[in-house]
């Protein structure tokens, strides 16, 4: 197994040497100025402006954000993937609550399932991340608990609402996947359905919902970059591609940094996710490679 | 995987669909009242909460105002919609058909599925859309290339993602049997792995067509040309024209339930004669 | 067919007249890794045209390993086998023989005629043709009416006995059958065997049979194959004399239980000898 992850990392090496090779190829045949095929202006610029070489870009990754400031732009940036890592989690804790809780109702009241399911899928199909500005635009408006309302919780809010769907119906399938004869089993103890539910349902839900919670982390990610973007709030990542990508003329390579911070972003939470399914998992048959 | 055992009918019941009209209507309203119900509560109590606790409009507009909005500034939604609603369209055309390609070539060649598994895991983890924002340097400004490629992209790995599962996951009674049929591979392809593929492509589609729309607004975000629901609403938000706003997320939910729709159709009328479907991902 | 039996290089002069000839047959899974599995050792056996022959044994006995080294669907490790006459490789390339598993393995994508018709696809067999045949296989296995049925429209034993149908579409002269009605239940089973009997004397053809049912080996077979686990190997041979005629009647016949018997005494000295292998009800080994 071990050995299996070793070459998956030297394949993942290989994997961004080769496309890194690619992108240096296509700058030496690919037209300046980019090109068009039956009138479409589909072939890229290939100039240091809108493709920087790839040394360039690593090499950014150790000159600061800005003249002001001393330290390599790479801490900068990390700075601004440590906020929205923090918003993404608490996304991702709200929306694992959140998605459980209506699995956990769905799986209780079979009207329940009927009445809620068809919105929850409804509510992924319909874009309302689109609502980002209005819910934001609650924040500082109300008190909660005499908490007031910050921006940033509407932004975990907003994640909450990406991460929620794929843990209620991974969960939803994982509670209803107890082997019947194991459920006969527990009735036949006479225990009540809340003990069913702590004994048998949720342990045999843990194989559906681990790989629920990787796509959640993923969204809750996007959900706080995309909130950011949307909303002008400052202080993470997406807002910082952003504006780096708006001074990208003058400093074409900064915006790649930007996208490497988020990059290394999802692929923590996505680890911390991996992490605890290890944990959780460490006692159970290994499965067949997905 | 093959469906073959898991639902027998008995012996003298083999007929597809027996059953006369009146019960199927009246199987549908059991499907279809809940969730209705439910919906029509929440947009009512939505709309007695905004009246009942006199909310200001820029906090919260009412249904009603909404639907009012909607209407009057319905030449302009649809403008907008028609303009995100193609970049989706056009990208998740090319990411279908690109994901496609690709699953045959990663069976094909193995080195290449090698290579671009680990990549695939990994693009899974990171949020992919921020990418965009490189895209729009490498073309004009006013290009609408670069949202494209992001939704062909993102539909891409779905695509590739579930089509690559159903070539592979060909059960193993099929497998034994063509191989005791001295089957070649390409005969391997064409009785079994594509027919058993095509289930799959489905479910993707149905994955991809309401996350194409989503990623093409959201692309606008990201800079570029302003004239799509991705510029509208967050534009009118920030204008405090909160109804206006709420009428452009009602055309991106319509255009979203739209693609849905469309996919299930086509779904069910490529897919209606085989039985139960197998659980794709 | 081009069947150029070019390499006869056994001097067993029976491997023409036999259906079937395994020769100082082993057959060793993972060579070399600490999961070095030896599967069958030394197995020898001729099964004659017309034959019906069971495999029997506890789990682990390799009597599934044994039909797919016939079958060609895996190479042995050392020794020969010959169907027809030939390397079964080449048997295999001339669809010399059918076979049926377990699981029936339907493709739910096509109809049942469209089943049928696959290995004549295979072959090359026009349309016209192929549509012919399906409907005689279809009339053979009893469902004259069901060539435009969906798979899943189907009971599971309608379900086997099309899969019948498709591994004896190319009229071969060989069935090779994988515990076939091991997901039936007991009822269609024992309907299942009486027709499958009905159709071998009908299409004269010869059947491999592996099974873990001890009266459903004896009620079908001319003669029973015992064999025991690790490594897989014949223990026994033991002739069925019920005569070529089986119907219900033959399930009470005195020699009927004379035979399970002895099929299940032979068992039990395969269960002595070894340490604790008990045959199990469960889906047999790969």
């Amino acid at each position: 197994m071990t050995q299996r992850a070793v070459q998956r990392v030297v394949l993942f090496a290989v994997a961004l040497f080769v496309g890194a090779a690619m992108w240096e190829f296509y700058k030496v045949i690919g037209p300046a100025d980019g090109g068009s095929v039956f009138g479409w202006h589909l072939i890229p610029k290939s100039n240091n402006q809108a493709m920087p070489h790839t040394w360039d870009i690593v090499d950014r990754m150790f000159r600061p954000e800005s003249a002001a400031l001393d330290e390599p732009i790479w801490r900068t940036i990390l700075g601004y993937s440590w906020y929205t890592f923090r918003l993404a989690l608490v996304g991702l804790v709200l929306g694992v609550v959140i998605g459980t809780a209506i699995a956990v109702l769905a799986a209780r009241f079979s009207i329940a399932e009927r009445a809620i399911m068809p919105w929850v899928i409804m509510s992924q199909t319909v874009p309302l991340i689109a609502l980002a500005p209005q819910v934001v635009s609650w924040s500082g408006k109300f008190d909660i608990f005499g908490w007031e309302w910050k921006k940033w919780m509407s932004v975990s809010l907003l994640a909450a609402f990406l991460a929620f769907f794929p843990i209620a119906v991974g969960t939803l399938r994982g509670l209803k996947s107890a082997p019947p004869a194991a459920l006969e089993l527990m009735d036949s103890y006479a225990a009540s359905w809340w003990r069913t539910l702590i004994k048998l349902r949720f342990p045999a839900a843990i194989p559906h919902i681990v790989p629920a919670a990787k796509l959640a982390a993923t969204l809750s990610v996007v959900g706080v970059i995309v909130s950011e973007v949307s909303t002008g709030v400052s202080g993470g990542i997406g807002r910082a591609v952003i504006s780096y990508q708006q001074t990208a003329s003058g400093d074409p390579t900064k915006p790649y940094a930007a996208v490497v911070g988020a990059a290394v972003l999802g692929l923590a939470l996505y680890g911390l996710v991996v992490l605890v399914d290890v944990i959780v998992m460490r006692n159970r048959p290994q499965e067949a490679d997905a | 995987m093959s469906a073959l055992t898991s639902t027998p009918a008995s012996d003298g019941d083999h007929a597809s669909d027996t059953s006369d009209t009146s019960d199927a209507i009246r199987r549908a309203v059991a499907v279809v009242w809940p969730p209705l119900a439910f919906g029509l509560a929440f947009v009512l109590l939505w709309e007695a909460v905004v009246k009942g606790f006199d909310l200001k409009p820029y906090f919260l507009p009412a249904p009603s105002s909404v639907l009012d909005a909607f209407f009057d500034n319905l030449d302009n939604v649809w403008s907008a919609t028609r303009v995100s609603g193609t970049n989706a369209f056009v990208g998740l055309l090319a990411g279908a058909i690109l994901g496609v390609a690709l699953s045959f070539a990663l069976m094909r060649f193995d080195v290449l599925n090698q290579l671009v598994s680990p990549l695939a895991v990994a693009l899974n983890a990171i949020p992919i859309i921020v990418i965009v924002a490189l895209f729009s340097s490498m073309y004009p400004s006013t290009s609408e290339i670069p949202r494209r490629l992001m939704v062909t992209i993102i539909v891409n790995f779905i695509v590739l993602v579930n089509v690559s599962k159903g070539l592979r996951q060909v059960s193993r009674t099929h497998l034994e049997l063509l191989r005791s049929l001295a089957a070649s591979p390409s005969d391997v392809l064409r009785k079994a792995r594509i027919p058993n593929a095509i289930p799959y492509f489905f479910t993707s589609l149905k994955i991809a067509a309401p996350t194409a729309v989503i990623t093409a607004f959201v692309s606008e975000y990201f800079g570029g040309r302003q004239h799509g629901l991705g510029y509208f609403i967050p534009s009118n938000f920030a204008n405090s024209k909160t109804a206006i706003a709420w009428a452009y997320v009602v055309g991106a939910c319509l255009l979203g339930l739209a693609f849905y729709l469309i996919s299930i159709l086509m779904e069910y009328i490529t897919q209606h004669n085989r039985g139960p479907a197998p659980g794709g991902a | 067919m081009k069947s150029q039996h070019a390499t006869a290089n056994s001097g067993a002069p029976s491997s023409v007249a036999n259906t079937v000839v395994v020769d100082h047959l082993s057959k060793v899974f993972n060579a070399g890794k600490p999961s070095e599995v030896r599967a069958l050792a030394d197995i020898e056996l001729a099964i004659e045209p017309g034959e019906f022959i069971s495999l029997i044994g506890p789990s682990g006995c390799g009597k599934s390993t044994l039909l797919r080294l016939i079958a060609n669907l895996i190479e042995p490790s050392e020794g020969s086998i010959m169907v027809n006459g030939k390397s079964a490789a080449q048997a295999r390339v001339d669809q010399d023989y059918g076979m049926a598993f377990q699981q029936a393995g339907l493709f739910d994508w096509r109809s049942v005629q469209k089943n049928i018709e696959l290995p004549l696809e295979l072959k090359g067999w026009d349309k016209a043709r192929r549509a012919d045949r399906a409907q005689e296989m279809l009339e053979l296995v009893k469902l004259p009416e069901f060539a435009r049925y969906m798979p899943w429209q189907l009971s599971g034993g309608m379900q086997q006995r099309v899969a019948i149908a498709r591994a004896l579409a190319a009229h071969p002269q060989l069935l090779l059958m994988d515990e076939p009605f091991g997901a039936l239940d007991e009822m269609t089973r024992e309907h299942m065997q009486a027709e499958l009997l009905q159709i071998c004397n009908v299409t004269e053809t010869t059947v491999v049979f592996v099974t873990h049912s001890i009266p459903e080996a004896v009620y079908l077979s001319d003669r029973v194959v015992v064999m025991s686990p690790r490594p897989g190997r014949i223990t026994d041979i033991i002739d069925v004399d019920l005569g070529r005629n089986r119907d219900d009647d033959t399930r009470e016949d005195d020699r009927f239980y004379a035979s399970i018997t002895s099929v299940r005494e032979a068992l039990r000295r395969v269960d002595d000898g070894t340490t604790s292998v008990r045959p199990r009800g469960g889906v047999d080994d790969r």
